[in-house]
């Protein structure tokens, strides 16, 4: 009989530990979209591991070796090479551990490497295991957690763009049989039931689980206001100023430069920020890097960065042909303090770079990303002074571009995802139909923004759903955006018609400002985070990289003329076309600007930023966890402090607080008593359910000192020795 | 509030013993009227007729070695009835005092409340004051001095109630109740040849009885015990239900009452657990419930019970 009511007992705790461990799913679910946790569903897998090992009650030490050799395992696989457990594979993961607690000793959280973080994942794994195992099982309090699970989705719905639609209703599911199995087996508990029949199995479980249909039923059929708020992210952010917000990947943003492409769309909100002044003859945009890769989503790299270095400062980067109109001219670059931008901005037709003797310029010629590299990390990119022969382009020479593109050109720039919707391509075909040249059709793809119904805005840009194509919900529905959605469509329309065209990323010329100046064609432009922009460069064979300006509102960054004077009229006209175009504010207002995923509040920091956001989310999650097992652990560890107390002296507050201390760690295991009960009283209680007589023994003592005021001081042995087998007794 | 049976003491618990050998079942009882005689107080006796109460008294007199008298009150008896009257003799040409009743070591009155308020009063003056007046002559009780009153349910008729004033003065109020058919089958069995109180042998003296009355007067009992005694009192005179709460007269019966058990469970000292289980005995008598209260069947005892399950008991010592 007793065998079957343990079973049973047995078989209510796995279930509601397994709704456990599905809520701890849910939690897993959304690091893929919001981070960038790779291998998820081995982490989940590990995690599932170390559940079902502590359903099965193995001894805590057998747990513990087979959860080791899981974390060894994960780690082996995902980032040793080396053969597992041989004299390197120690090694490896001795430097490992080194570099990493140096950096973690030097608060360079950005700098742990991959295996550490994940290392530290997995043990974070392991704890909520525990965690979730003295919740769910032993303490029999599930609603905290399902109430954090729910906080947990709601606040990743509203501020990243992890899509908690479905996951909040299989919570709300997992979370009611949990509670329902729960509840039942406090019931049990409290009424001192062993095992319930069959007749009342079914009394207890019917009206569960029509509970349960019932309200998912009626909860998916009612109908659902849309947000009552807009997006409130911006709203915070710009109620709170520039308070940074350090995610990139969301669409948190604000305008900047920033590394991370693979997810465009959303608003963002203006950020005023200066990043440098330029000192030029001759206003232009500022190039940075470009991307070959587009995703459905964003951009990418489709290879890494390939660097060479250039030697005293000499900048081998050849994008135009050589025969091309140019005007030489130098620029003056200075950094604001406190934006370092370890990537060079450049105007086209960069020849030399003058600066820091110390610093190792490098290349990377597909790109054109120019990296600095000095002696230290900091200030290398200051100021510098650059040389450059600014191109312009004859309109006859792009429109008599003919010929093959070359194979490597072909290969990379021509990439487009097979998810691309037909309607793109037809669009695009659309556009062209009157064209002959590439010229014409390049011009007539940049135009059509402009007359189409699209407009400028940095407001009330969506995201891409799931599944969704950036362009397309750009060409088709929304029609409302800024440089991302232009330029991106531009290249996407321009690829689906094998015109090799990139992504190109960098700020435009800046505001103009004051400033006294010796020579008067001199002038100095303020270049804000606002000015952060993207446009397109078109492939055209025997000329190069042609750049083009699609977003409406923006002029050309490079000028075109006509060598032919019949064609002196076109020109006029096509001048006055984009003077017509042209904002005032490009120059003398603040300016309508590109923009940019922004990933840090110092718009110029690049790259690791992804790492230290994952870094601090994951240092407060052990500390939260951390906190949350001191906590669950109270009584164990102020027991083991508390004994020590006790040992050593012997006076009778010391007595008291251990004497209330039990009563605390009683009360805390379900042995309430009430106000009106006596000590001794409650001592029988507590025996009769220990089955001994320490408790009444213990309190005989207790009360002798309470209502006597005496104390037995020959029996601090003994009643040290009562007192700690009672505490153990309750613990266990 | 269970009653507690680990110790005796040695004195107590032989006449605990002599109490067992002749009435079964009747422990509490029997305790209580210990209690209350430890005590130097008197007890009542609320039962219907038949249930032992004279056979308890008889059989604790004869454990004591104390002279036992008995008062059957009836509607005509007077007050000289109980205290005594000077007779006048003519040897002597003088008036010579007979002592009544009252004068006996333990006493137990019959059915106080057949008589009149008069006689009532004669009987509550004397054990209240320790001794009695006659013809002008203030004759003091000898100690050891114990009454036990009966009275029959105030629903009986040709009863007079006692006035709180007097219930008062009883330090304790039981009921004995009728034994379960187990127990009075045992009773059968002993009593029937020879009635088991001619086997009773005295087991203490009236010294030693006074002399442990004297020890009960020094067991301790903490500030804290006090405290606790003084809110369940004040809490009798504002519980919503109570039309005139324990007086301050009944704030003293617990304490005395409190230290004789603690003692009769040899412990020099009171424990809020003796305090419980007195309570309703010590208390309930005294308090008189409002007509809501008794519309809704509240009783006595009922509120005390609540008091008690509501004041906080002290579990800590403070520490200057």
């Amino acid at each position: 009989m007793d065998r079957v009511a343990h079973n049973q007992q047995l078989i209510y705790q796995s279930i509601v530990y397994i709704c456990g461990f599905l809520l701890f799913w849910e939690w897993l679910r959304p690091l893929e979209t919001i981070s960038d946790t790779g291998s998820l569903s081995i982490f989940v897998i590990y995690a599932a591991f170390c559940f079902l090992i502590s359903m099965l009650k193995v001894k805590w030490w057998v747990s513990m070796v087979l959860k080791l050799i899981g974390i060894v395992f994960i780690v082996d696989g995902l980032f040793i090479s080396e053969t597992i457990f041989s004299g390197s594979w120690f090694y490896l993961l001795s430097m490992h551990l080194e570099f990493n607690v140096e950096m973690i000793s030097n608060q360079q959280w950005s700098q742990m490497t991959p295996l550490f973080r994940s290392l530290l994942f997995l043990i974070l794994l392991w704890l909520m295991s525990y965690l979730l195992y003295y919740w769910f099982v032993i303490a029999k309090r599930v609603f905290l957690f399902i109430l954090l699970t729910f906080i947990y989705l709601a606040v990743l719905d509203t501020f990243t763009t992890y899509n908690a639609e479905v996951a909040i209703v299989r919570t709300f599911i997992i979370s009611l049989v949990a509670m329902g199995i729960s509840s039942i087996m406090k019931e049990l508990n409290i009424e001192s039931i062993k095992q319930l029949n069959f007749k009342n199995l079914t009394t207890w479980f019917i009206p569960i689980i029509i509970v349960i249909f019932f309200s998912t039923f009626v909860g998916f059929l009612l109908p659902k206001l849309d947000p009552q708020w807009p997006d409130p992210v911006p709203f915070i952010t710009s109620t709170a100023g520039h308070v940074g917000f350090g995610e990139g990947q969301s669409p948190i943003q604000k305008v900047g430069y920033g590394e991370d492409d693979s997810q465009l769309g959303g608003s963002f909100i203006q950020d005023e920020t200066p990043v440098f002044k330029a000192t030029v003859e001759k206003s232009h945009y500022w190039r940075i890097e470009s991307k070959d890769m587009y995703t459905g989503l964003g951009w990418e790299r489709s290879s890494k960065l390939v660097y060479q270095e250039q030697n005293d400062g000499q900048i081998g980067l050849d994008m135009f042909d050589d025969t091309l109109e140019t005007e030489d001219y130098t620029a003056i670059i200075s950094f604001e303090s406190g934006s370092e931008l370890s990537k060079v901005v450049y105007p086209y037709g960069i020849k030399e770079i003058k600066g820091n003797d110390q610093v190792q310029y490098l290349l990377d010629d597909q790109t054109g990303t120019i990296e600095a590299e000095g002696p230290e990390q900091r200030g290398i990119l200051d100021n510098y002074e650059i040389d450059y022969s600014y191109p312009s382009f004859s309109v006859d020479r792009l429109s008599e571009s003919s010929g093959a593109d070359p194979d490597d050109i072909q290969d990379l720039y021509l990439q487009l995802p097979n998810s691309l919707p037909e309607r793109v391509r037809d669009l695009a075909q659309e556009i062209v139909a009157e064209d002959e040249t590439r010229y014409e059709k390049v011009t007539s793809v940049e135009r059509y923004f402009s007359r189409n119904g699209y407009s400028y805005s940095t407001q009330d840009v969506a995201i891409p759903d799931q599944g969704q194509d950036y362009v397309d919900q750009f060409l088709f529905e929304t029609k409302v955006g800024y440089c991302d959605n232009f330029s991106t469509s531009m290249v996407v329309l321009l690829r689906s018609l094998d015109i090799p065209a990139r992504w190109v990323k960098g700020f435009t010329a800046g505001q103009q400002i004051d400033s006294d100046l010796p020579l008067p064609e001199l002038s100095v432009y303020q270049v804000r985070n606002s000015n952060a922009h993207s446009w397109v460069e078109v492939y055209f064979p025997d000329v190069g990289w042609v750049p083009f300006e699609p977003t409406k509102g923006f002029s050309s960054p490079v000028d075109f003329y006509e060598e032919t004077s019949s064609n002196l009229e076109d020109l006029e006209n096509e001048t006055e076309q984009n003077t017509e175009e042209e904002p005032e504010e490009e120059t003398e207002d603040q300016p309508a600007p590109g923009v940019e995923d922004f990933e840090t509040d110092t718009a110029a920091s690049s790259g690791d930023s992804d790492g230290v956001m994952w870094n601090w989310i994951l240092s407060a999650a052990i500390f939260v966890v951390l906190i949350v097992l001191l906590y669950s652990t109270r009584y164990r560890w102020m027991t083991a402090f508390l004994l020590q107390r006790y040992k050593k002296r012997h006076d009778a507050k010391v007595y008291q607080d251990a004497y209330h201390f039990l009563l605390k760690v009683l009360d805390h295991k379900g042995f309430k008593r009430e106000q009106g009960q006596t000590l001794r009283d409650y001592a029988n209680y507590i025996d009769k359910r220990f089955e001994s007589n320490e408790m009444s023994r213990f309190t005989h003592h207790y009360e002798r000192f309470l209502y006597r005021n005496e104390i037995d001081s020959d029996k601090w042995g003994e009643m040290t020795e009562l007192w700690e087998s009672l505490i153990k007794r309750s613990l266990s | 509030m269970t009653q507690q049976t680990i110790l005796y003491n040695s004195k107590v618990s032989k006449v605990l013993k002599n109490i067992n050998k002749v009435m079964i079942g009747k422990d509490e009882a029997a305790t209580l009227s210990l209690v209350a005689l430890l005590a130097e107080g008197h007890v009542l006796l609320e039962d219907v007729p038949g249930v032992g109460k004279t056979m308890l008294v008889r059989t604790i007199a004869k454990s004591l070695n104390c002279e036992f008298k008995r008062i059957q009150f009836t509607p005509d008896l007077l007050p000289s009835d109980v205290t005594g009257v000077s007779i006048y003799n003519p040897k002597e040409l003088e008036f010579e005092f007979r002592g009544g009743p009252i004068l006996g070591d333990i006493v137990l009155a019959d059915e106080i409340n057949r008589t009149s308020p008069k006689t009532q009063s004669s009987l509550l003056e004397a054990m209240e004051e320790m001794s009695v007046t006659v013809d002008g002559r203030t004759i003091d009780l000898k100690k050891p001095f114990f009454v036990m009153a009966t009275q029959n349910p105030i629903e009986y008729e040709g009863t007079y109630p006692l006035p709180e004033a007097q219930l008062d003065r009883f330090i304790l109020k039981l009921k004995m109740g009728y034994p379960s058919p187990d127990q009075e089958l045992e009773m059968l069995n002993r009593t029937s040849k020879e009635h088991p109180i001619h086997r009773v042998d005295a087991v203490m003296n009236k010294e030693e009885l006074i002399d442990v009355q004297h020890q009960v007067r020094e067991v301790f009992m903490d500030n804290s015990v006090k405290q606790y005694i003084i809110e369940l009192v004040t809490g009798t005179r504002s519980h919503a239900a109570v039309y005139l709460g324990v007086s301050p007269r009944g704030s003293i019966a617990l304490m005395k009452a409190a230290k004789a058990y603690a003692f009769i469970h040899d412990r020099d000292y009171v424990i809020p657990d003796d305090i419980q289980y007195l309570a309703p005995f010590v208390l309930a008598h005294r308090i008189i419930l409002n007509s809501e209260a008794k519309f809704e069947g509240i009783t006595a005892d009922k509120v005390v019970l609540d008091l008690l399950e509501k004041i906080a008991i002290p579990v800590r010592r403070e520490f200057s």
